[in-house]
């Protein structure tokens, strides 16, 4: 690897863009070449930037008290030396420490680049998708091939049908609907597995022409109902449906 | 926009920062930098390696990259941060501000992003290194 080569490499890198083997090319070129170490740093300050162009969003009330509570049981990484004086060990621990390094606008702009990397993130899916198969019907056709594939359906109000498939030896649930509702462009439609009487999310979609084959996040254990419920858009912020689901299926 | 995997990763991201912050070296650019920075790679690993996918969610997904890049500022009051950036990314060639886009935002790798303008990945490569450059300069980065 020559310094212009890497150099190349860098600017991928630092866009978490390379694939596996040029990455690992990379990290060994890296480790080899610490006078090479500027381009990595100007690139990764300069892609740090492009975060800045996210809008922002509020973080879920509950973030900080929650990501406090585990890292009070979280031991931190020992210092490599040398060490710098400035590490933050108080760097959530203390309000106010931690609100000079980052701040509510931190928090934010973080958040925010979250909701929108993740959100976009299905959009790498899709195009993706067009050069394949998409994810879930692959899943669909994986499940239908198993010797063990089992399948419910429920009715929506309007009419539609919902069909569950699922495998256990697959380990995958593909939920089949038809004939969904038109909902707002600011509502999604989330997935659940109702587990002795509590609903986990199972995953959001929206259904441009009402229909949809979605895979299910995490595995159908016996007795758990599959529901369906319209949500703001991305899921419920309270992780519990805030409406009534418009399709329950027994798996029983 | 998936609320519930975001907040998994807005977890993991300050779970690692705590983490690793005894490692954080001041040179290494500043402290937002450094945390922006594990945020993407964090959002990236998630979208790559989650089954959870619904094809048809993902559509609203890459909307919304268009938009990001087409540039919403007339729509949503952008911090002037934010519309430095903006401006930046818009005085790139077209080329190079797509690969970029595709990558920072769309969290594409390379190989997928040649696929997709049809393009050699050498080309793409070229394209995202002469892309960053060039925005660097924009921006006036330095470090």
């Amino acid at each position: 690897v020559n310094e212009q080569e890497f150099a190349e490499l860098a600017a991928g890198f630092v866009l978490d863009a390379l694939s596996p083997h040029d990455a690992e090319t990379f990290l060994a070129a890296r480790e080899q070449h610490p006078e090479w170490e500027h381009h990595v740093t100007t690139d990764a300050a300069t892609a740090a930037l492009l975060a800045e162009s996210v809008a922002e969003v509020e973080p879920p009330a509950g973030a900080r008290a929650s990501l406090l509570a585990v890292i009070a049981q979280t031991p931190q990484t020992p210092q490599t030396p040398p060490a710098p004086p400035t590490a933050a060990p108080e760097l959530a621990l203390e309000t106010a420490p931690a609100r000079r390094r980052f701040g509510a606008r931190g928090w934010f702009a973080l958040a925010a680049s979250l909701a929108l990397l993740v959100g976009v993130g299905w959009g790498a899916v899709f195009v993706s998708e067009q050069l394949s198969t998409p994810a879930s019907v692959v899943a669909l056709e994986q499940v239908q091939a198993a010797p063990d594939v089992q399948s419910a359906r429920g009715t929506l109000p309007d009419g539609g049908l919902v069909t569950a498939y699922w495998s256990d030896t697959v380990g995958k649930t593909v939920l089949v609907s038809d004939g969904l509702p038109k909902i707002a462009g600011d509502q999604s439609f989330e997935m659940w597995f109702v587990r002795d009487g509590a609903p986990i999310s199972a995953g959001t979609f929206t259904a441009e022409d009402g229909t949809a084959t979605t895979l299910l996040a995490g595995e159908v254990e016996l007795g758990d109902v599959i529901a369906l419920t319209v949500e703001p858009a991305g899921g419920s912020p309270s992780g519990e449906p805030s409406s009534e689901p418009i399709v329950v299926i027994a798996t029983a | 926009v998936n609320r519930s995997q975001s907040e998994e990763v807005l977890q993991e991201v300050f779970l690692e920062i705590w983490q690793s912050a005894g490692r954080f070296a001041p040179n290494r650019g500043q402290g937002r930098s450094w945390v922006l920075t594990i945020a993407h790679r964090r959002a990236v690993d998630r979208v790559r390696s989650s089954q959870a996918s619904a094809d048809r969610d993902v559509r609203a997904g890459f909307r919304d990259i268009g938009v990001e890049y087409d540039g919403v500022a007339e729509e949503v009051e952008l911090r002037f941060e934010a519309e430095r950036v903006s401006r930046a990314l818009a005085t790139l060639p077209e080329p190079q501000r797509e690969a970029l886009t595709l990558a920072y935002y769309g969290g594409y790798s390379q190989s997928e992003i040649a696929a997709l303008v049809r393009a050699p990945l050498g080309t793409i490569k070229t394209r995202m290194r002469d892309g960053l450059t060039r925005l660097r300069g924009e921006l006036g980065v330095t470090t």
